[in-house]
């Protein structure tokens, strides 16, 4: 197992530059979450870590060492647009993918249909793949990524398209391959299909590194909390009002007074004044989801 | 087994198995069986009444017109003159014959002919009878005419390459043969890996491909894979040219027909094994050159349909170098011919036709053969270089200014 280390990489094309500057560092047997617009540069940091495409400037290495060919066949990707030929079968594109990462025969196919047991393919192990539907396709895909037990499996977008059951499926899949600790990298726009998966994050917006880290790590440097006060009344409304750098959120579905105060405030010091002042049936501080840590960093937050 | 072997064996199983590849063959194969039987058939049908014809005019002179014309028509009946212009009817009166041709002898000898297709006598009944016209202005006999206008011409090969001009004429339907088979083998198999190659890129095979292998082992494996399917394609038409030509030959020996059917040249095919070598040599070279340039064409489009505009141009030069086969077949030692038997792309055509029906410098044969390996080469390098970039390059097309910096690269 290593480490993966993107150290300043940048690529353009022609004019368009697709990643200005990235950095950051997979330890081995962690997962970790792209997060990022489309057009971000998301997929094309994948395809340069996968050695798809080459740097203009920057290095990735792995291990300490350069992303060479045979490393690349101890990688396992799952391209956003799936790739699978159409008239071939299920379990024959399972064991070719296998073979090309260097899994030999019969091995190969012995894998292939644990694969195919694991992801509920069974009845469609003889079937091409062009007729399944897109989830089937994209569990067949996965198999085809993870049969050769990747030390890095790069998966860019997994569960697009998916319904709730497949990925359920696919979840699990993956569940499985941090278990066993296979180091993961999954890109995604949809923060709470990665959130409980990843350990931790980078956040990338118009070709550059917006925030990275754990959540932990990322709550510790968002700059405000939020705190929910019931019930709605003046006097508590007057101490939330009074409290340096406070702003207001927009009402709640529910009658709460919510307020975004400033990380490093005493919130203990803010309780002791609030009940001072009224009755205090509920108080709450709220820490920033990963979803809100994603807005702010590119810039989207309201 | 290395990525290469394993492409090889998946691209080599997928394209033999494929509908269309054995489709190909047994349709192939079957119009091959139809061009050996051709002949005979074309024989037997000009050997029954559409060589018939009723000759019109004074018995002497018809009966000497018979004698010049028998070897290209049979005449049905000999009438001493017409009553009025034939009629369809009258020709079916007389053994269902093709034309009449009426006789005179005033001031030489001239012919008039009432034909049901008229575009065919003009040619032969002049050339037939130029004997009768000669005798009737020397006052000798029209056989006489004949027997002395023959002149026994013996043709020998300087190079000794062939016994006789019969040898020769052999040689070219053997170079003919091969050369529509290496016209259809490199058209069909290049146009094949062009189709492979857009399918992996519009279906994002090729992406996982490249994160797993080098491109250029990629295009060298499918170009293998197309070749192997080729050989076994070619292979089956060649036996079948082969087989079917003999047994054809062999029944018309011993049948009927055997004296009006034309005997199939391919039943009398005699190829030499050096032939075989230069064509295996020159269609590998072939297959190797058309099949780079097709495959990192097709790499640089973005759907299967846009596949026709970039395959047209490069159709034209393989049409140029089957046209100048054909024009190498009679003028093969012609400085044009042979200049253009050293251009790559062009020359596996005229160079291994060349090689069929004459006896080639073996300086030529090694220069052709060293521009066409290394152009080959070159080929591949290049359009190794413009398909891994191709391949992953989507969206608009990219420009020739994009593709010389590709290859600059």
């Amino acid at each position: 197992m290593g480490t993966l280390v993107l150290s300043n990489v940048a690529r353009s094309f022609g004019d368009v530059v697709a990643v200005r500057d990235v950095s950051f560092t997979v330890p081995p047997g962690t997962t970790f979450g792209l997060l990022g617009p489309n057009g971000a540069g998301k997929t094309t940091t994948m395809r340069m870590i996968l050695g798809i495409l080459i740097p203009d400037r920057g290095v990735v290495s792995w291990d300490g060492a350069a992303v060479t060919l045979p490393v690349r066949r101890r990688f396992g990707y799952l391209p956003e647009e799936r790739g699978l030929y159409g008239k071939l079968k299920v379990r024959d594109q399972i064991s070719y993918f296998g073979r090309l990462h260097g899994v030999p025969a019969p091995e190969d196919t012995r894998r292939a249909d644990a694969w195919i047991e694991r992801l509920g393919l069974g009845e469609y192990a003889n079937r091409r793949c062009g007729e399944l539907s897109k989830g089937n396709q994209q569990k067949v895909q996965i198999a085809c990524a993870a049969l050769h037990e990747p030390e890095l499996l790069v998966l860019d977008e997994p569960f697009s398209g998916l319904d709730p059951v497949n990925a359920e499926t696919l979840h699990s899949a993956l569940r499985t391959l941090r278990d066993a600790g296979t180091t993961l990298i999954l890109s995604s726009h949809q923060m709470w299909q990665i959130e409980d998966l990843c350990e931790s994050f980078c956040v990338i917006a118009d070709g550059t590194v917006r925030a990275s880290g754990t959540l932990t790590e990322l709550r510790a440097a968002w700059p405000t909390r939020i705190v929910e006060v019931e019930p709605v009344a003046a006097p508590l409304r007057s101490v939330l009002e009074a409290m340096p750098g406070a702003r207001r959120l927009p009402d709640a579905d529910r009658p709460t007074l919510a307020y975004e105060i400033p990380a490093d405030a005493d919130t203990a010091a803010l309780l002791r004044r609030l009940v001072a002042a009224g009755d205090v049936t509920r108080f709450e501080r709220v820490d920033p989801s990963l979803r809100d840590i994603y807005l702010r960093a590119i810039g989207a937050a309201a | 087994m290395n990525t290469i072997g394993i492409v090889f064996t998946a691209e080599f199983m997928r394209r033999i198995r494929s509908r269309a590849f054995l489709a190909g063959t047994l349709i192939g194969a079957a119009g091959i069986l139809v061009l050996t039987l051709l002949p005979a058939i074309l024989g037997g049908m000009t050997s029954s009444s559409s060589k018939n014809v009723v000759l019109v005019g004074d018995p002497a002179l018809t009966a000497q017109a018979k004698k010049a014309l028998a070897g290209d028509f049979e005449v049905a009946s000999m009438l001493p003159r017409l009553d009025q212009a034939p009629t369809a009817a009258f020709l079916d009166a007389h053994g269902k014959a093709v034309a009449v041709a009426v006789l005179t002898t005033h001031p030489g000898l001239r012919v008039t002919v009432y034909a049901r297709d008229p575009s065919q006598f003009r040619e032969s009944f002049g050339r037939d009878l130029a004997t009768v016209q000669i005798g009737l202005a020397l006052g000798v006999p029209a056989a006489r005419v004949e027997a002395s206008s023959k002149v026994p011409v013996d043709v020998h090969d300087v190079s000794g390459r062939f016994a006789d001009a019969a040898a020769a004429d052999a040689a070219k339907g053997v170079a003919y043969f091969f050369v529509i088979l290496l016209y259809l083998s490199i058209l069909l198999n290049a146009q094949s890996i062009m189709t492979s190659v857009a399918e992996e890129k519009t279906n994002r095979i090729a992406e996982l491909l490249v994160a797993t292998l080098d491109p250029s082992r990629l295009l060298a494996a499918k170009i293998l894979a197309s070749a192997a399917t080729s050989f076994i394609q070619l292979g089956v038409w060649v036996a079948t040219g082969i087989v079917g030509g003999r047994a054809v030959t062999g029944l018309l020996a011993h049948g009927a027909a055997a004296t009006s059917g034309a005997p199939s040249p391919l039943g009398t095919i005699d190829v030499s094994s050096g032939e075989i070598l230069a064509f295996l040599a020159f269609f590998a070279i072939g297959f190797t050159q058309y099949g780079v340039l097709y495959a990192a064409a097709a790499s640089l489009i973005n759907r299967t349909e846009d596949l026709g505009s970039v395959a047209g141009p490069l159709v034209i030069p393989v049409i140029i170098g089957f046209f100048l086969a054909m024009v190498a077949m009679n003028a093969p030692n012609d400085p044009r011919i042979v200049a253009c038997s050293l251009i790559p792309l062009i020359s596996p055509f005229v160079m291994f036709t060349r090689i069929a029906v004459s006896s080639v410098p073996v300086w030529q044969l090694v220069l052709s053969l060293a521009l066409n390996v290394g152009s080959a080469a070159l080929l591949a390098w290049a359009s190794g270089k413009i398909y891994r970039v191709g391949l992953l390059l989507y969206g608009r097309p990219p420009s020739l200014k994009q593709v010389i910096a590709t290859l600059r690269a």
